[in-house]
């Protein structure tokens, strides 16, 4: 297995999304699983635009002075839908913490699942 | 050009109806129940006649729709669920929400339709959301807290998702379905696994039963009906250009049909046992590429008249006004119409079995011919113990409705015609019968299926499943079938099924 710098690149990524699983798994309260799932949220993100970048750092936007390596617009244009869509998830989940936190204020899962 | 424009704005419709209707909610409900049935009728003709349309919007690289035969039933099975739902409910429905349920519907549109992969997680995850509005629609700590479960399954299996369609755009290029067959088998897995969380199959669809048990019996009916529906459309559309993806999705809907259907015989709470079976039956739909989505049409169809006509209603405001003199009358409207809703029941229960004269005879004969010889077995195995679920199902519901109602002296003094009539031709008592008398006549059209031989089958099924009721009934089996509730099981589920797909997959290839 030869290792090519675009997947040295993506082991961190890689990492950080074990960690999200992981803390997703083991995690014993509503906030602690909103927190792991905004870790893996991060991680898939950096996965797009490390994928974008494979080409070419420059933006793509054309403009008077023309550059060679332009990143790829299409995974760009997708993550920030998929950022918008994360944020409203995380959004929506905090407001049923909020509410369920009326009722257990410790929000721990082993008093809610009764 | 000028289809792709008509047929866009058609898309989006029901959204922007529900956005105008959250400003003049009394004008435009009406408005959307004749969209709705023209949506069912234009749907009908054309899975009659075979139409299919493709389209582009926004031109070259713009983003592409196709409705063909997949989307038509599917499309004609939610538009009527809401219909029925909106005319079964419309009394006890709460603030927005059947401005809720039509942007669910533009969601659904979008799912059916599209053929690639970004529109599509859009598509899902606008589902998802107007999904928790439904089950918290309750509003109490468990369905809160049941709707937070679905939302963080969800939304955990839709980045599970996005993972896989980054890796198989790094080998394909574009985000279409179709050119999925060159993109590596960990991608593959990654889609499929998000895909099948949505769908509710097995393992995956752990929070079907908790969710359908404790939400409002509109919502539940909503959810059973076209919700789950939304992930079975690509599945089908994958498993026809992808022959490994097929294979190893067919082991899966094989284990889904028949586990699911052991946890529903042994299931006590009809509501759950009722969830459990739709894993079941869906699990049974991702089995046939072809016929897949017209099972998964007529299952929702008749789960939606299940989970209305599951609990007798009361209506608050006729208690309140009853007095002394028309307590009688109403007490012989009730009954009547309680009766109509039983009926309901059974003949929806019967449906689902299979039975003959009715629309699950049909497309489970389809289903029956177009599965390989090895399926064939199992696929009897789950049809038997379908029966004995719905055996129970019928006998519970019979049960309660011999108890809390005077059944001898109501069909002594049945000569009331008068009075019949009127509570017969009460509007939700019309709907029921009326969705009855559209079960039969689905299966009338379809004569040539009946053979001596299938409606044998049927018949005998349906008797050997009562038979293995009253076989089962007696156990106890409480210490063995636990609901599951733990979050942990219903958000680890999806990295199971994708490493089970992936092994499949790479060693094992059933």
């Amino acid at each position: 297995m030869d290792l090519a710098p675009e997947k040295i690149q993506l082991i961190p990524i890689f990492i950080l999304m074990v960690i999200g699983c992981f803390g997703l798994l083991t995690s014993k309260s509503i906030l602690r699983s909103l927190f792991a799932l905004d870790v893996i949220d991060t991680a898939t993100i950096s996965i797009f635009v490390l994928i974008a970048a494979s080409n070419g750092t420059q933006t793509p936007i054309i403009s008077e002075n023309l550059y060679s390596n332009y990143a790829d617009p299409y995974p760009q244009a997708i993550i920030l839908t998929a950022i918008v869509i994360g944020f409203a998830t995380q959004a929506l989940l905090c407001a049923i913490a909020l509410r369920l936190g009326r009722v257990s204020p410790m929000l721990r899962y082993r008093d809610l699942e009764k | 050009m000028n289809e792709a424009i008509i047929l866009g704005f058609l898309i989006f419709l029901p959204a922007t109806l529900g956005f105008i209707g959250c400003v003049f909610p009394k004008i435009t409900f009406p408005l959307s129940i004749t969209m709705l049935a023209g949506y069912a009728l234009s749907s009908l003709y054309a899975l009659n006649h075979d139409i299919n349309y493709a389209f582009t919007l926004i031109g070259e690289g713009g983003i592409q729709f196709s409705i063909d035969r997949y989307s038509f039933p599917l499309i004609f099975g939610s538009s009527l669920t809401l219909l029925i739902v909106f005319g079964l409910f419309s009394k006890r429905f709460s603030h927005y929400y059947y401005q809720v349920c039509l942007v669910l519907l533009t969601a659904l549109l979008v799912s059916f339709s599209t053929v690639d992969l970004i529109s599509l997680f859009i598509a899902l995850e606008l589902l998802g959301f107007t999904a928790f509005l439904l089950i918290a629609d309750k509003n109490d700590k468990r369905a809160l807290f049941l709707s937070f479960q679905y939302l963080i399954g969800g939304g955990l299996a839709m980045l599970i998702y996005l993972i896989g369609v980054i890796q198989a755009f790094t080998f394909t290029g574009t985000f279409l379905i179709a050119d999925l067959g060159n993109a590596p088998e960990t991608a593959l897995c990654l889609i499929i696994a998000g895909l099948l969380t949505k769908a509710g199959v097995f393992i995956c669809g752990l929070w079907v039963p908790n969710v359908y048990s404790h939400a409002n019996c509109q919502s539940a009916a909503v959810l059973s009906g076209c919700v789950t529906c939304a992930a079975i459309a690509p599945i089908e559309r994958m498993s026809v250009t992808l022959a490994p993806i097929g294979e190893t999705l067919s082991v899966l809907g094989v284990l889904s049909a028949v586990i699911a259907a052991i946890y529903a015989v042994f299931e006590r709470d009809s509501g759950r046992a009722l969830g459990w079976s739709s894993v079941s039956q869906l699990g049974i739909a991702i089995l046939s590429p072809t016929y897949g989505c017209l099972y998964a049409m007529q299952h929702g169809i008749c789960k939606t008249l299940l989970f209305s006509t599951l609990h007798n209603d009361i209506d608050e405001a006729q208690i309140t006004k009853s007095d002394g003199a028309s307590n009688k009358i109403r007490n012989h409207e009730e009954t009547t119409r309680e009766i109509v809703r039983v009926l309901t029941f059974i003949m929806a229960s019967l449906s689902i079995m299979g039975f003959p004269l009715l629309a699950g005879f049909a497309t489970k004969a389809w289903i029956k011919n177009d599965l390989a010889d090895e399926a064939k077995i199992i696929f009897t195995t789950s049809a038997l113990l379908t029966s004995t679920v719905y055996a129970r199902l019928i006998f519970d519901r019979v049960n309660t409705l011999r108890t809390n109602y005077d059944l001898p002296n109501y069909f002594a003094s049945l000569k009331l015609s008068n009075e019949l009539k009127m509570s017969i031709s009460a509007s939700r008592s019309l709907i029921l019968i009326f969705s009855i008398i559209m079960l039969v006549i689905t299966s009338l059209s379809q004569i040539d299926l009946f053979t001596s031989y299938s409606i044998r089958s049927a018949i005998l099924s349906a008797f050997l499943g009562g038979i293995l009721f009253t076989s089962v009934v007696g156990i106890q089996a409480d210490q063995w079938v636990k609901p599951v509730t733990r979050t942990l099981d219903l958000v680890g589920a999806p990295f199971l099924v994708a490493a089970l797909l992936l092994a499949n997959l790479l060693y094992f290839k059933i």
